[in-house]
C-alpha cells in the first residue's frame, strides 16, 4: 500500500475492499442478515429465497464489503465452490431452530473446509447461530458442539448467536470479522519485503 | 485396505450415503407404512410427519404430528387406524392438506389438525331371513333358544352372512341370552364392513397441488372412490378377494389405474372403464409390500423374494432377499430423477433396490415396521423409519450421494454373463470328438490300466524307501525325527548343516549318532561320525560339519547321511546330499 492509500484509508476516503462469501443452508437467514447490515435506506422490505446468488455491498468503519449471498437450496449448493478462490472471509449462517438439519449443515461445512481452495488458507470464518429468538433454538455453544467447530485449528473462527430480523448479534460478528481482516493485512504487510 | 472385512466396507460405503439426522429409540411410535405420511400441514413450506399411532394393544391410539425432531401435536383416535393419507380436498386458500384416517368403517377427516368430518361406509345388505327372525323376537313370538336355533340355520346356509349382532348373540351362554335380546331387539339390524386400505387419486388435474379423491378398499371386497368435497361415493368396484394394499395412479376424470394386492395372494388391476379387474397377477406367496415403479409393480412376497411384474401381469424379475420383508416403500427423488424401492427386512436392514439391483443397505438398530421417504422439514431426501420397539429414525440422503448402477449383491460377476467369442470348430476338433465318442470304452480302459500301473510303481518305490530308511522322515514310532540338510559355500570347502528335529509331542530322544558315507577320492571330512546330544521335542538342532572337495576336475558326487541308533545297524533316517561342483580353487 502506498503512503497515499494509507493516508486515504486513515482519513476514511478510500476503504479497503473485502470479498465475503455468505454460506449456509436455505432458510437459515443469510439474505436477512446481509440486508440488516446494509444502510437502512438500501434495505429490502421483503426477503424471498435467493435463486443462484446475489451480490450485495456494505461498509463498516474501515472496510468495504462485497458479499456473495449464495442460495442455500440443495440444487444451488454446488455453485458455492466456484467462488471460494475470490473469498477473503466466510460468513456461515446456521438456523439454530432446525435441529434436524444440523447434520446437513455440518456436512456442507466439512465439505467446504476440505475443499482445495479453502483447506490450506487462513481464511477467517464467522458463524451466525441465527434465529436465536425461536422458542426451541439451540444455544450458540450447542451449535458449535454439533458442528464440531473446536476441530477447526488452522483458521480463525468465531460464533455469535443472532436474530437477523431484529438485527441482534450481527454487529459483534462483523466487528470480529473486521478485526481479523485488519490483522491479516498487517501480517501481509509485515511479510512483504520492502 | 485388504484387511478390512468385506461386510464392514460395504456398511461404511452404504452409511456414507446417509446422514443420521435423528434417532429416538423411545419415541413410543407404533405404526405401519400405511399409517404414515409427510405433508405441508401449515402451508409454510416445511413438511410435517403425520403418524397414525396404533399404540400398545387397544389403547393409546393417537394421531401424532412431528416437526423436525420434536412432537408438535397429538389427537386421540377412537379406534385402531388402518390407513392414513394426506390430500387436498378443496381449492380454498391457504392450500393446506387435510388428513384422512381410516379406522373401522369410518374415515375421520382432519383439517388444521382439528376433526372436520366423519365418513361412514354404506351399510351392507342384511339377510331378509335374519331380519324376519329378529322381528319375531321383537314381538316376543319366539324365545331366545328358538332364536338361536333359527339363526344357526341361517348362518350355515345363507349367501348373505349374519350381522355382527347375531354372531355375538350366538356366542353367548344361555343365561345371558334373554338380557341381550331385550337390550338389542328394538334397534334395526345393520351389517357393517371395515376399511382395509386407503389411497388418494387426483380428481382431474395432474398437478402437485390438485384436489384428490379418496380411494378405499373394504373387507366386503369393494373399492370405493369418494368425492373430495361432498364425500359421496363416485364409483364402486368389486374384487374377487379382500384388498389389503393398494396403489393408485392417474386422474379420476381422465384415466386411472388401481393396483390392489389381495388377501388371496393375487394382485388385481382395475381401470376407469372396467368395474371388474382388468388383469390379475397370481403370486406364488402372499404379498407383504407393494410399490409401483413407473408402469411396473414391485411386490415383496412372504417367501423372502422381491418380484416385479408389468401392468399386464407378466413377470420381469425375481430377487431373493436375506430375510422376510417387514414393509416396503417407494423412494422417489424427482430432482435427481432417481426412483428406487425401499425394503425393510426382519434382519434389521433396509435395502434399496433399483430394478433388481441392491444399491444400498442401511443397518438399523431394530426391525423397521414403517418406512416413508420424501420431503421432511425442508429436506427433500429424507428417510423416516419407525421400529418394532417404537423408535423413530430419520436419515437424510447426502447431496453428493451417488448410487452405483452396478449390483452390490455378492454373486456371479458381471463378466460371467458376457458372451465369449468362441472360434468355430475345426476339422481336427470334430475328428477327435468323433474318435473319442467311438472308442470311449477302449480309451477309458487304457487310461485305467496306466493309472493302476503308475500307482503300483509309486507304491513299490515307497516300500523300497521305507525298507532302506531312505526317507528324511523317520517312520519309526519310538524315534519320530525329521532332518534336512543344507550345503553352503562355493568350494572347495563346503559347510554342511543338518537340521534335526524331534517331532514327538513330549518324549526326548537320546543315544543317536550320525555317520556320513562318501567317495574318499573326491571328498574329505574332518569328522565323518559323531554323536547327537539329547533331542528335546519340537526344537531344531543345527549340526555343522565341513567337507573338503579334493578334485579340481569339476565333478561332484552324493554324500549320504545316516542317522543311527546306538546298537542298531539299520539307519533311522537317510539323506542323500547332492554336492554342488566346486567352483573355487584350492589355495595350496
Ligand atoms: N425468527 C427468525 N426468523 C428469521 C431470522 N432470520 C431470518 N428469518 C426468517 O427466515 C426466513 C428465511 O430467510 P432468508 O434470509 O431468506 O434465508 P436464506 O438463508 O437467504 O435462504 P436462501 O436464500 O434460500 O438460501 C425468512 O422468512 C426470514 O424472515 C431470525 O433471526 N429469526
Ligand atoms: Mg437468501
Amino acid at each position: 500500500m502506498g503512503l497515499f492509500d494509507k493516508l486515504a484509508g486513515w482519513l476514511g476516503l478510500k476503504k479497503k475492499e473485502v470479498n465475503v462469501l455468505c454460506l449456509g443452508l436455505d432458510n437459515s437467514g443469510k439474505t436477512t442478515i446481509i440486508n440488516q447490515l446494509k444502510p437502512s435506506n438500501a434495505q429490502a422490505q421483503d426477503i424471498v429465497p435467493t435463486i443462484g446468488f446475489s451480490i450485495e455491498k456494505f461498509k463498516t468503519s474501515s472496510l468495504s464489503f462485497t458479499v456473495f449471498d449464495m442460495s442455500g437450496q440443495g440444487r444451488y449448493r454446488n455453485l458455492w465452490e466456484h467462488y471460494y478462490k475470490e473469498g477473503q472471509a466466510i460468513i456461515f449462517v446456521i438456523d439454530s431452530g432446525d435441529k434436524l438439519r444440523m447434520v446437513v449443515a455440518k456436512e456442507e461445512l466439512d465439505t467446504l473446509l476440505n475443499h482445495p481452495d479453502i483447506k490450506h488458507r487462513r481464511i477467517p470464518i464467522l458463524f451466525f447461530a441465527n434465529k436465536m429468538d425461536l422458542r426451541d433454538a439451540l444455544s450458540s455453544v450447542k451449535v458449535s458442539q454439533l458442528l464440531c467447530l473446536e476441530n477447526i485449528k488452522d483458521k480463525p473462527w468465531h460464533i455469535c448467536a443472532s436474530d437477523a430480523v431484529k438485527g441482534e448479534g450481527l454487529q459483534e460478528g462483523v466487528d470480529w470479522l473486521q478485526e481479523q481482516i485488519a490483522l491479516s493485512n498487517q501480517n501481509d504487510e509485515n511479510m512483504r519485503p520492502s | 485396505m485388504s484387511s478390512v472385512p468385506m461386510e464392514m466396507k460395504e456398511n461404511t460405503v452404504a452409511s456414507s450415503k446417509w446422514l443420521d439426522a435423528h434417532y429416538d429409540p423411545v419415541a413410543n411410535l407404533y405404526t405401519f407404512t400405511s399409517c404414515i405420511a409427510l405433508a405441508d400441514l401449515h402451508g409454510d413450506g416445511e413438511n410435517k410427519l403425520v403418524v397414525g399411532d396404533l399404540g400398545t394393544g387397544a389403547c393409546n391410539m393417537k394421531l401424532k404430528v412431528y416437526r423436525g425432531t420434536g412432537l408438535l401435536s397429538e389427537n386421540t383416535l377412537l379406534d385402531l387406524p388402518t390407513g392414513l393419507v394426506s390430500f387436498l380436498m378443496d381449492k380454498h386458500e391457504p392450500r393446506t392438506p387435510a388428513i384422512a384416517v381410516a379406522s373401522g368403517p369410518f374415515i375421520y377427516i382432519y383439517k388444521n389438525l382439528r376433526p372436520y368430518f366423519k365418513f361412514t361406509l354404506p351399510p351392507l345388505e342384511v339377510n331378509a331371513l335374519e331380519q324376519d327372525v329378529w322381528s319375531q323376537a321383537k314381538e316376543d313370538m319366539i324365545d331366545p333358544m328358538t332364536l338361536k336355533e333359527m339363526l344357526e340355520g341361517i348362518r350355515d346356509k345363507a349367501d348373505i352372512p349374519l350381522s355382527v349382532r347375531s354372531l355375538r348373540f350366538l356366542m353367548l351362554e344361555p343365561q345371558d341370552m334373554e338380557e341381550f335380546v331385550n337390550l338389542h331387539k328394538q334397534q334395526p339390524i345393520r351389517r357393517q364392513t371395515v376399511i382395509t386400505c386407503i389411497g388418494t387419486l387426483k380428481k382431474n388435474m395432474a398437478d402437485e397441488d390438485a384436489i384428490s379423491c379418496l380411494v378405499i378398499g373394504a373387507e366386503s371386497r369393494d373399492i370405493y372412490i369418494l368425492d373430495p368435497e361432498a364425500f359421496t361415493i363416485l364409483c364402486k368396484m368389486s374384487l374377487p378377494s379382500i384388498p389389503t394394499m393398494m396403489d393408485v395412479t392417474g386422474q379420476f376424470d381422465v384415466e386411472f389405474r388401481i393396483t390392489v394386492a389381495c388377501r388371496s395372494g393375487n394382485i388385481y388391476i382395475l381401470r376407469r372403464d372396467s368395474p371388474q379387474p382388468k388383469y390379475c397377477i397370481e403370486l406364488s406367496s402372499h404379498p407383504v409390500g407393494l410399490v409401483r415403479m413407473g408402469k411396473n409393480v414391485v411386490v415383496g412376497c412372504a417367501q423372502e423374494t422381491l418380484q416385479c411384474y408389468t401392468q399386464k401381469g407378466k413377470k420381469l424379475w425375481t430377487t431373493y432377499l436375506p430375510a422376510p420383508v417387514t414393509t416396503m416403500a417407494m423412494m422417489d427423488l424427482p430432482t435427481r430423477g432417481f426412483q428406487a424401492v425401499l425394503v425393510g427386512l426382519a434382519n434389521c436392514e433396509v435395502h434399496v433396490y433399483r430394478d433388481k439391483n441392491l444399491v444400498s443397505t442401511i443397518k438399523t438398530p431394530d426391525v423397521v415396521t414403517s418406512i416413508c421417504f420424501g420431503r421432511y422439514g425442508r429436506e427433500d431426501g429424507t428417510l423416516i423409519m419407525t421400529t418394532k420397539g417404537g423408535g423413530l429414525i430419520v436419515k437424510i440422503l447426502k447431496r453428493t450421494a451417488v448410487f452405483e448402477e452396478k449390483d452390490s449383491v455378492p454373486g456371479p460377476p458381471l463378466a460371467q454373463s458376457i458372451r465369449l467369442n468362441v472360434p468355430k470348430k475345426t476339422k481336427l476338433y470334430v475328428d477327435q470328438t468323433m474318435r473319442e465318442r467311438e472308442n470311449a470304452i477302449a480309451m477309458h480302459r487304457a487310461f485305467q490300466m496306466d493309472l493302476s500301473r503308475m500307482r503300483l510303481a509309486a507304491a513299490r518305490a515307497y516300500v523300497k524307501a521305507l525298507e532302506s530308511s531312505q526317507t528324511p522322515m523317520s517312520a519309526s514310532l519310538s524315534e519320530p525325527l525329521k532332518m534336512n540338510a543344507v550345503v553352503q559355500g562355493l568350494g572347495p570347502s563346503f559347510k554342511l548343516t543338518l537340521n534335526i528335529q524331534n517331532t514327538a509331542a513330549c518324549r526326548p530322544v537320546m543315544n543317536l549318532a550320525i555317520s556320513f558315507l562318501y567317495d574318499e577320492a573326491l571328498y574329505s571330512m574332518r569328522t565323518a561320525f559323531f554323536k547327537i546330544p539329547l533331542l528335546v521335542p519340537g526344537l531344531n538342532y543345527p549340526i555343522d560339519t565341513f567337507v573338503e572337495c579334493l578334485t579340481d576336475k569339476g565333478i561332484s558326487d552324493v554324500i549320504k547321511v545316516f542317522v543311527l541308533r546306538e546298537g542298531k545297524s539299520a539307519p533311522l533316517l537317510t539323506a542323500h546330499i547332492n554336492m554342488p561342483v566346486s567352483e573355487g580353487l584350492a589355495l595350496n
